[in-house]
């Protein structure tokens, strides 16, 4: 038995939200201008800077495709990132991983085909994990896609969600797991692609029952809901913003 | 570029976030884990007066919602006059829990501070007190103060952790008293809430702050029933200052438990469960692995405050210390009949009593140690783990007699169970307390006392009363007795008795389900048996072989796995046999009618059914879920005559003779391969049909018809096993018997050795078998059946478990003498029949597998507690039985013969075939000045000079008692009692 209840029976969890509660999302667009997009995004205490640099010219050969633009990823986890000093290396297999879903979940929602013979690279750094690391890059890469101008057909947003089982048996989706709950229970990773609910990226690590896919699955395309809200706000505020200091 | 950097304040006054910062440390690195806390102001207070709370009830994922729970109406009491909330702090849960489980306390407030407190002291009572909030009409409300806005405390620097959470649990009563007032505004209605605590500086605190506190003793001394109340509040929780003052420390200290962990990593300390002899109070044993024989531990000092049955662990004693076991009996009532319970300070640790019992016994060891082996003596340094529990018991009279007020005193309970000692508590109602029956738990052993500190938690009734005696021994046992609730009822049929089974073809109920109803099935079971499990039939085939099925209870049916039924189930475990009462394991309606094989009518089954050759070999099996209509319910003795019968030829019958034939071959066969035929000495209690009171004993008869259901069941059960092992090899239910080691027989090899010349070769089973078939005596024709008593005594017990676990050869049933063996053949009394039953199910692809029958650490657990309840239900009936063979006995005084089964320097054990019982003699019972006696222990004899002649005695002989009823002082029962009346003949008087 763990030290805590991950869910009460009052139906509270460990940090104090409910079953259907994010942690506290903060989105900030455009950070840094030695990129051509940029993002950061406090999700809880998962923090995560990205950066976009492209269209530009492939800078490796491999990446060239004579029909659509290139998508490379780089992600990096900071030494100082997790509860233990750590550094991961470039050839990580976790790494590696979550490098190829991003690229392939980005490759089906970037308009690619516009920007033939050219390579769009998202670099994404992780400066402190508490669970829903996939989730909130993908967020942190649609924001700076954005703010680079990269054409694409909607937003694409993440979240995660666990499965609680009740002492009776019973299941318990849990919206947005933070690394202790990500320890414990099983858990998807899910991205939708704007408000048809499409969904782009479904990850599942952990062996869950079946039947129990279709609760999370239904409560996880809600949180992307959400998430998109907030990211389009905090895109039009930005907007406003270059608007008011009359960049437009 | 705008800085997005925050600063460090800026997060801090935020008042919806916080963050918890702790350090952890291990393998001597540190770590820091922040973590968040999202504070809220939709927590609902769970007042029914409250309608302000009512829009912060939110679902869970189903949309389901709790209701509030505390009363509109609370309460009121002596203490605080006001209709009051309690909010005990985490103190009051950890030592009182007893008096907050009582009725009378209600509507109480649980602080999420003290619940998380209570779980990091101890998960037993955590889930206690989660049980009581979850059971609804004790009105218990768990309020998460912690995650509140208003009520979260942050930790001030420099304080303390324990003031921190004190100053939480004074801020929610602070918090609940103003959000009462306000939302009663008006209404005339008011609402006190009340601090209990027993920290006297939390209470000054409180009082200072204004909040509304009292301890626990004011508190319960408030109420109607407050001696009562004030019993149960645990002894730990008593004034510390008397502790200090007694200065004397009667038991050395115990080790640390890092001390205790590194010593028995390397080897010089040893940990294993406590045991205490039961013939010897002052004897202890432990089993530990790096020793075939157990440890011995004798004398109060170096038992150490240990209690039987405790995780311990030992230091070994120097080889000049080593010791025999002891052939002398100890009793504690003999011994500490003088103790008073107020006197303490002058008592030393043994009594002289105790030490020249001890002194005698070490002389008789030193002198046999020349030729004798001594076993290794040990002295407890520490302990792992207690493993007190509830304990029965009534008040020893002798400390309570002094009639008294209800002034507060000190008595002494006596335990049922002999192996228990003593158990100091105080009490206001001594005089009510005498001569019941109580209940009490042990709060505490302190190196000053030399008894065990308790607290009494309720009282069952008279000594002797049949609903006491009932009630207690299922205490004792551990047995789950009360009345099924609601819940599982509600997953009954909703027909009820009126349920059929079904007659419509396409009904889904029968889907995949074989139609036996043409088959000539009959059920054999003892006389009155309601709860019929299994149905047989035979008949011949065209090609010579015998079809025979073995029909068993369909209880899966009903019975679907994740309901509270299934729950139930599992926790009871088994069915329990008393002499006069049964405690089902499933409800009456399924036990006794919709499952019950009953005769006449059609009822779901799960049947096996071979194709056996005529030399008893089976040539295939098969098994399926069916329907089947049993023709006749037999008794043993019913079948066995209808068998015999000569004029009955139908088929029936037929059907029956052949499953006889068949029978004794599968019999022999299973006996050549070594199965052992033990002995345990078995009775029956004839009552009278009106009262039910018992008037005489039989020993069971055993018939052919016996046997015959027995073999069939074996061999279900050992194809059941083999199937569901073939379909899940990690977790199907089995059942093992382990080889009892060499040792475990050694002292019966010697004995039999020793006094009969015989030998007894416990190599393998069929070894043990055959050599047990020669230990026969002519002149005494009921020794085998005691060396069978006795080697059965030798075995160690089967056990469920869950075939992941253990290798192949592991899974050897020693008695039977099989490879592989299970439980399927009894579902409606035992739960690990239920689980071989779905498993079975699911290989024979009938249904999917449940969930929680693929997790290997799952069915672990359930394997433990099926084992333990087992063994419980075993400990209760034959308690059962000894009480009413007392009864039966009562007034009477009837000549026996006996047998010595045990034999020690005074005195002997005597055993009674014609009731079952074993009784001890003592040397100095056998006449009024206790005569000369000299025991020889290497040839187990023991020589007495009585005035009127010497007498000698060895183990195994034959002697005749008398037997009477006798109220046993220590314990309270009513037990039979022997004397001596011939010694191989010769007439004592």
């Amino acid at each position: 038995m763990s030290r805590y209840e991950i869910l009460s029976p009052e139906g509270l969890r460990t940090d104090g939200r409910r079953w259907n509660e994010m942690r506290r999302f903060s989105p900030k667009m455009a950070t840094t201008t030695a990129a051509d997009g940029s993002s950061y995004i406090e999700h809880g205490n998962t923090k995560v800077i990205c950066s976009v640099n492209g269209p530009i010219e492939p800078r490796a050969s491999s990446a060239r495709n004579s029909e659509r633009a290139t998508i490379t990823v780089d992600v990096c986890f900071a030494a100082f990132s997790g509860t233990d000093r750590k550094k991961r290396g470039k050839g990580d297999k976790r790494v590696l991983e979550m490098q190829s879903a991003l690229s392939r979940t980005f490759a089906s929602t970037l308009l690619t085909i516009l920007h033939p013979r050219s390579e769009v690279h998202i670099s994404l750094h992780i400066l402190s994990q508490d669970g829903s690391i996939l989730a909130t890059c993908v967020n942190a890469a649609t924001l700076a896609l954005v703010d680079a101008g990269v054409p694409m057909t909607d937003y694409v947003t993440a979240c995660t969600v666990a499965s609680y089982t009740n002492p009776d048996e019973s299941d318990e989706p849990l919206l947005d797991m933070n690394s202790a709950e990500e320890m414990d229970l099983p858990g998807i990773t899910l991205a939708t692609v704007g408000r048809n609910d499409k969904i782009s990226l479904l990850q599942l690590e952990t062996k869950v029952r079946l039947e129990r896919l279709e609760g999370m699955m239904a409560v996880g395309i809600d949180g992307c809901a959400k998430i998109r809200q907030l990211l389009d706000r905090a895109v039009r505020d930005h907007g406003n913003e270059m608007a008011r200091m009359g960049a437009l | 570029m705008a800085s997005f950097k925050r600063s460090l304040t800026d997060s801090r006054e935020s008042s919806e976030l916080s963050s918890k910062v702790f350090l952890r440390s291990s393998k001597g690195k540190c770590t820091k884990i922040v973590r968040e806390l999202y504070l809220r102001r939709d927590i609902p207070c769970s007042s029914k007066l409250c309608t302000r709370c009512l829009a912060d009830i939110k679902g869970d994922s189903y949309g389901r919602t709790k209701p509030f729970v505390l009363s509109s109406n609370p309460p009121v009491n002596d203490t605080i006059k006001a209709p009051h909330y309690i909010v005990p702090d985490t103190n009051i849960f950890l030592h009182c829990m007893d008096v907050l489980e009582h009725a009378a306390i209600t509507d109480v407030i649980v602080l999420q501070t003290v619940l998380d407190e209570v779980r990091a002291r101890s998960l037993p009572l955590y889930n206690r007190l989660r049980g009581l909030v979850a059971s609804g009409d004790k009105r218990f409300y768990v309020f998460h103060n912690e995650f509140r806005s208003e009520t979260y405390v942050r930790r001030e620097p420099e304080e303390t952790i324990n003031d921190r959470n004190d100053r939480a649990v004074r801020r929610g009563v602070q918090w609940y008293h103003e959000h009462l007032k306000e939302v009663t505004r008006g209404s005339g209605v008011s609402i006190a809430v009340v601090m209990v605590s027993n920290d006297r500086g939390n209470l000054e605190k409180g009082k200072r702050e204004g909040v509304v506190c009292c301890s626990i003793k004011d508190y319960a001394s408030g109420m109607k029933n407050s001696a009562e109340l004030l019993d149960m509040i645990s002894a730990a929780l008593e004034d510390e200052n008397a502790k200090v003052a007694k200065g004397d420390l009667l038991y050395p200290e115990y080790y640390s438990m890092s001390k205790m962990m590194t010593g028995v990593k390397a080897g010089t300390l040893h940990q294993g469960k406590f045991n205490i002899s039961p013939y010897n109070f002052l004897e202890g044993s432990i089993h530990v692995p790096s020793f075939d024989r157990p440890l011995l531990i004798l004398g109060r000092e170096n038992i150490n405050r240990s209690v039987h049955g405790d995780q311990v662990v030992v230091r070994i004693l120097s080889k000049d210390q080593w010791k025999r076991p002891s052939s002398k009996i100890i009793e504690e009532e003999a011994m500490t009949k003088n103790d008073n319970p107020d006197v303490e300070q002058f008592e030393a640790i043994e009594t002289e009593q105790e030490r020249k019992a001890l002194i005698d016994e070490a002389k008789v060891s030193q002198s046999a140690i020349g030729e004798g082996n001594p076993q290794p003596t040990a002295r407890v340094v520490g302990i792992i783990k207690r493993n007190w529990r509830y304990y029965v018991g009534h008040l020893d009279p002798s400390s309570a007699s002094s009639v008294g007020g209800r002034s507060q005193r000190n008595v002494f309970l006596i335990p049922m169970d002999k192996k228990v000692p003593k158990i100091r508590l105080r009490t206001r109602q001594a005089s009510e307390l005498l001569g019941k029956r109580i209940v009490v738990s042990i709060d505490a052993w302190d190196r000053t006392s030399r008894y065990p500190t308790g607290h009494f938690v309720r009282s069952l009734g008279e000594v002797e009363s049949k609903e006491a005696e009932t009630e207690a021994l299922l205490l004792e046992w551990d047995v789950q007795y009360r009345p099924f609730p609601k819940a599982v009822l509600d997953c009954l049929p909703k027909e009820g008795h009126e349920w059929r089974v079904p007659q419509d073809p396409e009904d889904p109920r029968l889907h995949q389900r074989a139609d036996y109803r043409g088959l000539l099935v009959c059920s054999i079971d003892p006389p009155g048996c309601q709860d019929i499990d299994d149905a047989l039939h035979a008949s011949c085939m065209p090609n010579g072989n015998y079809e025979v099925g073995v029909h068993i209870a369909d209880v899966t049916h009903f019975v679907k796995p994740n309901t509270a039924m299934d729950d139930e189930a599992s926790v009871r475990g088994t069915t329990v046999y008393l002499v006069d009462k049964r405690i089902d394991m499933l409800p009456m309606l399924l036990g006794t009618d919709l499952c019950s094989l009953k005769p006449y009518v059609e009822r779901f089954a799960f049947s096996v059914i071979w194709e056996i050759t005529e030399n008893g070999d089976v040539v295939s099996t098969k098994f399926s879920k069916s329907i089947i209509k049993s023709r006749e319910a037999f008794s043993y003795e019913q079948a066995q005559l209808r068998i015999d019968d000569g004029s009955q030829n139908d088929e029936l019958t037929q059907g029956m003779r052949t499953l006889l034939m068949l029978s004794k071959k599968l019999r022999q066969k299973r006996m050549d391969a070594g199965a052992l035929n033990l002995a345990s000495p078995e009775v029956k209690i004839e009552s009278e049909s009106e009262t039910s009171d018992p008037i005489d004993v039989k020993t069971k008869k055993m018939l052919e018809t016996n046997s015959l259901v027995e073999e069939f069941m074996l061999l279900a059960n050992i194809s059941v096993a083999g199937k569901i092992y073939e379909a899940f090899p990690q977790t199907a239910m089995l059942r093992r018997h382990g080889a009892p080691p060499a040792s475990n027989f050694e002292e019966l090899q010697n004995q039999l050795k020793v006094t009969r010349g015989l030998t007894l070769r416990t190599d393998s089973s069929k070894a043990l078998a055959d050599s047990l078939d020669q230990c026969v005596v002519p002149s005494n024709p009921f020794f085998n059946t005691l060396v069978r008593i006795l080697a059965t005594r030798c075995m160690i017990s089967a056990e469920y478990f869950c075939s992941g676990t253990q290798g192949y050869p592991e899974f050897r049933h020693y008695g039977l003498a099989s490879e592989i063996y299970t439980h399927f053949t009894s579902p409606i009394r035992r739960y690990a029949d239920v689980v071989a039953h779905r498993q079975l199910a699911a290989a024979i692809g009938y249904e999917s597998l449940h969930p929680t029958l693929h997790s290997k650490a799952k069915l672990e657990g359930v394997c433990g507690n099926i084992n333990n309840r087992h063994r419980n239900a075993q400990m209760a009936g034959r308690a059962s039985v000894e009480y009413y063979v007392g009864q039966a006995l009562r007034g009477k005084v009837i000549e026996e013969e006996g047998y010595l089964m045990r034999i020690f320097s005074n005195g002997f054990v005597v055993f009674v075939p014609r009731f079952g019982v074993e009784g001890l003699i003592r040397v100095r019972d056998l006449a009024a000045v206790e005569p000369k006696s000299e025991f020889d222990a290497d040839n187990y004899t023991l020589k007495v000079e009585a005035s009127t002649g010497s007498w000698s005695v060895g183990l195994f002989d034959q002697v005749a008692v008398k037997v009477m009823d006798d109220v046993e002082e220590r314990t309270g029962k009513r037990k039979i009692k022997m004397t001596l009346v011939s010694v191989k003949g010769r007439k004592l008087e």
